[in-house]
């Protein structure tokens, strides 16, 4: 966190608070606070809806309950005006906890899916505030209403409200981009399922995004009945809000905190622009094909653009091609000497631990032990339950029956989050990394939320180490998608340590990958486990299996076949039989 | 030589000099007058309407000499639908670019931002179509639209004592409405008027503005026999009831709309003796008035050439005429641009317009309600109550 930009922002606040005493036109203090009404209705959206990715088409429901929330309580139960906004945060928020609370805990209400849902949600209100006393049809009138003195003139004090509000979003909005509790919400937004798995508490931050979210677009309501002081509910729950908030947020940039500022101040000034009555619809026509032009060249929005030249600015010159640095890990020969170790007390205990999937056994009555300190591979034909056993025991997926114990706690049952969290630790068979962070960015999302967690910039910090031994020191500011896979793999391998975990699962982190990468990876495991992490190894690279493990389990069918040490169990019949089949002959 | 420094000097003092001369030995500029229209967004097509109207107005006015001797420039900005917008816009023409003079805006939103503003800056304003007087509180807002202070009172009067004289006059009738806040008390109205009337009220129901399924409406209406449907409608909302009344093979047997889309309800085979309000339509006598028959030729020939859907002057295009009269008026009678004389002048006074005589010395300036009923009789719209507003010999026509 910079305190620079708290203090360019409050700065910035108070620049702008000497408008009114500059001696311009009224006018001024009107236009601006058009602008600052729709800095924080689009900085407010963005907080849920760009910093997670849940596009909200809903915003326009908590707005209206603020708008709404201002017009009845002072309108009709002579509320004083400043009293009625934090009832309207109040409301809007509820509102908006209400709805996640639901939605939020049903995983397939993602996407486009969410973004109806929330936009049924403004019909829904509307409906119910056209219908009750709250409204009932013939809209509210607010001349009457008395509004603070907070400036010579009512416009000015409607400005200094609009002003705050604006400076307090911003504000709001920046603390939690730069917080732990932001690159949560930016982990969910790339990969929501890998996020929960990492430690990230998804469900609860999104309640907590949401809830910020709503309150503040409920602020800007309140202040905006004042403003506009007659309210109707065509009006006021028209696509309009919904509309421009996304549009402004998207040619901003959703993924800076300040990019929503950036497009309202934007989109805000061009609709103004356009506004002569001779030329109207060429206007508006020639703002929406500024618009389309915009987004289609820079769909990350002018601060995505900025961020990404920034990027490119920082990251050393030497980034490109295929070729790795070597791991700062001594690569063995692939025929190093195997030394097996011995066995710990029992870290991880399944028990009769059975997944199902609409009929499909995928894991049976699985029962073993993982002992601490130790490489135990996991092998088993494809289909054999290999990746389920791992999602399960990562938390992804909860079992149908059975036990898992770890380092003396129950997990069955709880969420993901709070598996990574007792530190248990995952890498994905096909990487996984968030899409818009950067390789280093990656790693320290994982130090963050694994195991006991730590700060952001503790995090960071930790995580240069992480990439460096994982050897992409040279890659650290860029993003995934410049990665070949065996830079991907290594990210996963980083990522993955990063949480410091205690438990270690490897899905095929071979696969793919050639032999002298594999041989570095074989290194790179050795070195892990000699840090004092257990490791479950699923591979089908036998040489890999051969050279890493202390013992090795077997699955076929989703149940276990064989256990113990590497060569009886590779000698043992039934194995054999899973792996090439019942000899006819 | 020539001194090239002098000669400077020269130019810069006579520049300087025309700057310091009084404005009354310069020619007057133009008379600027703002305000905004809805040109863009949900309320465009109307909006346009009265556009055209002020145009045509301001267009004859200049050739007329313009405002006390000086031309008028029209300053409209397009308030994009948007109230909040309005407000803006407002404050620009009266603190940035400091009009002489204000004309409201269109539709009841905008109209009352407009209100505000000129309220805070002591600025009259007249408005073309302000549908709920109640709400326009300021002393210096003057309404185009003469519906009187409680339309719910009289405009339902006005209605069923007009359909009292017809051979079929209605025993019951069902309410439906929409929930649109200028319609909707309307409405509200029209049920007291029914109960004081001693008719019978066999359906009410409302809808909300932006329903398009009006099924379940029609067949409620249907299963309650009404002799008079009264439909607070908007815009088509009244074409897609009578549609789906079609549907189900019912006619109603009597059928009066509030704001209906003049054009497809007109033209529609369903629409066929519908009734609406008005304050104006292309006949005697209102087409007595030479103003307002050459105002009926300029703007249907504009309208065509606009490619506007409805060419025909009704309420909407009449009001705003009239608003730009009641503005001539007040200024041509205090030969001021004064807003505090011309207003005081039009509370005492009264205006002649297209539409009839106005006057604004009571309940928020409202003065008389001027609505009439008007019905659609072979394809066209002709007023037909007050019988003095109708045409030789029309009269309501019933099933």
């Amino acid at each position: 966190m910079k305190r620079s930009v708290i203090l360019a922002i409050l700065a910035a606040g108070a620049v702008l608070a000497a408008v009114p005493s500059a001696g311009l036109p009224a006018f001024y203090e009107s236009f601006l606070y058009l602008l600052f009404h729709w800095i924080v209705l689009a900085v407010s959206w963005n907080i849920l809806s760009g910093y997670t990715g849940y596009f909200s088409f809903g915003h326009g429901a908590f707005f209206g309950a603020g708008i709404y929330g201002t017009a009845f309580l002072a309108g009709k139960m002579d509320w004083p005006f400043l009293a009625t906004l934090p009832a309207t945060m109040f409301v809007a928020a509820l509102l908006g906890v209400a709805l996640g609370a639901v939605v939020f805990r049903v995983a397939s209400i993602r996407g486009e899916i969410f973004a109806l849902l929330t936009l049924a949600v403004t019909f829904i209100l509307a409906t119910v505030i056209l219908n009750t006393r709250i409204d009932g049809g013939p809209g509210i009138y607010l001349i009457s209403m008395e509004i603070p003195k907070l400036g010579r003139t009512q416009s000015a004090s409607i400005y200094a409200m609009g002003l705050l509000a604006a400076v307090t979003t911003l504000l709001v909005a920046y603390l939690i981009y730069a917080s732990k509790f932001g690159t949560g919400l930016f982990a969910i937004h790339d990969d929501e399922d890998v996020a929960e798995v990492m430690g990230v508490p998804t469900y609860r931050y999104k309640l907590y995004a949401l809830a910020v979210s709503c309150a503040l677009a409920g602020l800007a309501g309140g202040i905006h009945a004042s403003f506009v002081s007659y309210v109707t509910v065509s009006e006021t729950f028209s696509i309009l809000v919904p509309l421009s908030v996304v549009l402004m947020s998207i040619l901003g940039g959703s993924r800076h905190w300040f990019g929503p500022a950036v497009g309202a101040v934007a989109i805000t000034s061009l609709l103004y622009y356009a506004t002569s009555g001779d030329y109207a619809v060429a206007g508006r026509a020639s703002v929406g094909f500024i618009l389309v032009a915009v987004i289609l060249f820079m769909p990350e929005g002018v601060l995505g653009l900025y961020s990404q030249w920034r990027r490119r600015r920082n990251a050393p010159a030497a980034t490109e091609g295929g070729t790795a640095h070597a791991p700062a890990v001594p690569v063995p020969s692939a025929a190093a000497r195997v030394v097996r170790r011995p066995a710990g007390p029992p870290l991880l205990q399944v028990e009769g631990l059975s997944k199902a999937f609409k009929g499909v056994q995928a894991l049976n009555d699985v029962t073993f032990d993982v002992r601490a300190n130790e490489i135990l591979g996991l092998i088993g034909p494809n289909g054999s339950g290999k990746s389920t056993f791992i999602n399960v025991v990562s938390g992804h997926y909860k079992p149908t029956a059975g036990r898992i114990r770890f380092d003396g706690r129950r997990l069955e049952g709880l969420d993901a989050h709070r598996f990574a969290q007792a530190g248990i630790s995952r890498t994905y068979q096909i990487p996984r990394p968030f899409a818009h962070m950067t390789v280093l960015e990656n790693v320290a999302t994982a130090g963050m939320f694994g195991g006991n967690g730590s700060g952001r910039a503790a995090a960071t910090e930790a995580a240069r180490e992480f990439v460096e031994f994982a050897g992409l020191g040279h890659r650290a500011h860029v993003r995934p998608d410049d990665l070949n896979l065996h830079q991907r793999k290594f990210l996963e391998l980083a990522r993955a340590l990063a949480a410091r975990p205690k438990l270690l699962l490897l899905d095929e982190v071979l696969s793919g990958l050639t032999p002298g990468e594999i041989n570095e990876a074989i290194a790179m495991v050795r070195r892990i486990r000699e840090g004092g992490t257990t490791i479950v190894f699923v591979e089908h690279v036998m040489r890999a299996v051969m050279a890493l493990t202390d013992r090795i389990v077997v699955l076929n069918h989703g149940r276990l076949i064989a256990e113990g040490d590497p060569a009886a169990v590779m000698d043992d019949e039934q194995v054999k039989v899973a792996y090439l089949g019942k000899s006819h002959a | 030589m020539i001194n090239l420094r002098k000669i400077a000097v020269a130019a810069v003092a006579a520049i300087g000099l025309a700057g310091a001369l009084p404005v009354s030995a310069q020619t007057p500029g133009p008379v600027r007058i703002g305000s905004t229209l809805a040109l863009t967004g949900p309320l465009s097509a109307t909006a346009l309407v009265h556009k055209l109207a002020g145009e045509i107005y301001i267009e004859d006015l200049n050739k007329r000499g313009g405002l006390l001797g000086r031309k008028v420039e029209w300053i409209v900005r397009d308030d994009q639908s948007r109230p909040d917008l309005a407000r803006t816009l407002y404050e620009q023409l009266v603190t940035s670019e400091k009009v002489d003079l204000l004309m409201g805006p269109y539709a009841t939103g905008a109209i009352l931002s407009a209100i505000g503003v000129a309220q805070r800056y002591n600025k009259m304003l007249i408005s073309h179509t302000m549908g709920i007087p109640s709400l326009a509180k300021y002393d210096m807002h003057f309404p185009a639209w003469s519906l009187g202070p409680d339309p719910a009172q009289t405009v339902p009067t006005t209605v069923f004592e007009g359909l009292a004289q017809t051979n079929k006059p209605p025993k019951t009738v069902a309410v439906v409405t929409s929930k649109f806040p200028s319609i909707h008390f309307l409405s509200l109205g029209a049920r007291e008027i029914i109960k004081k009337r001693g008719l019978t009220e066999v359906l009410f129901l409302e809808w909300e503005f932006g329903n398009r399924d009006f099924g379940p409406i029609a067949a409620r209406v249907k299963d309650a026999k009404p002799d008079l449907v009264w439909v607070g409608d908007i815009g088509l909302e009244g074409n897609m009831l009578l549609e789906a009344m079609k549907k189900i093979d019912y006619e109603p047997p009597m059928h009066i709309h509030l704001y209906p889309a003049p054009g497809p309800l007109a033209n529609a085979p369903e629409g066929k003796n519908a009734l609406s309000l008005t304050i104006f339509e292309e006949h005697a006598p209102y087409t007595n008035d030479p103003v307002a028959a050459q105002f009926v030729k300029t703007f249907g020939e504009r309208a065509k050439q606009a490619g506007l859907p409805y060419t025909a002057v009704e309420t909407q295009a009449a009001a705003s005429f009239t608003a730009w009269q009641i503005l001539e008026a007040s200024i041509v009678a205090t030969n001021s641009f004064d807003d505090r004389k011309m207003a005081d002048w039009l509370k005492a006074n009264r205006v002649k317009t297209i539409h009839g005589t106005l006057r604004f010395d009571r309940g928020n300036n409202f003065g008389d309600d001027l609505m009439r009923m008007k019905q659609v009789q072979d394809g066209r719209w002709v007023t037909v109550w007050p019988k003095e507003w109708a045409p030789p010999g029309a009269t309501i026509r019933t099933q």
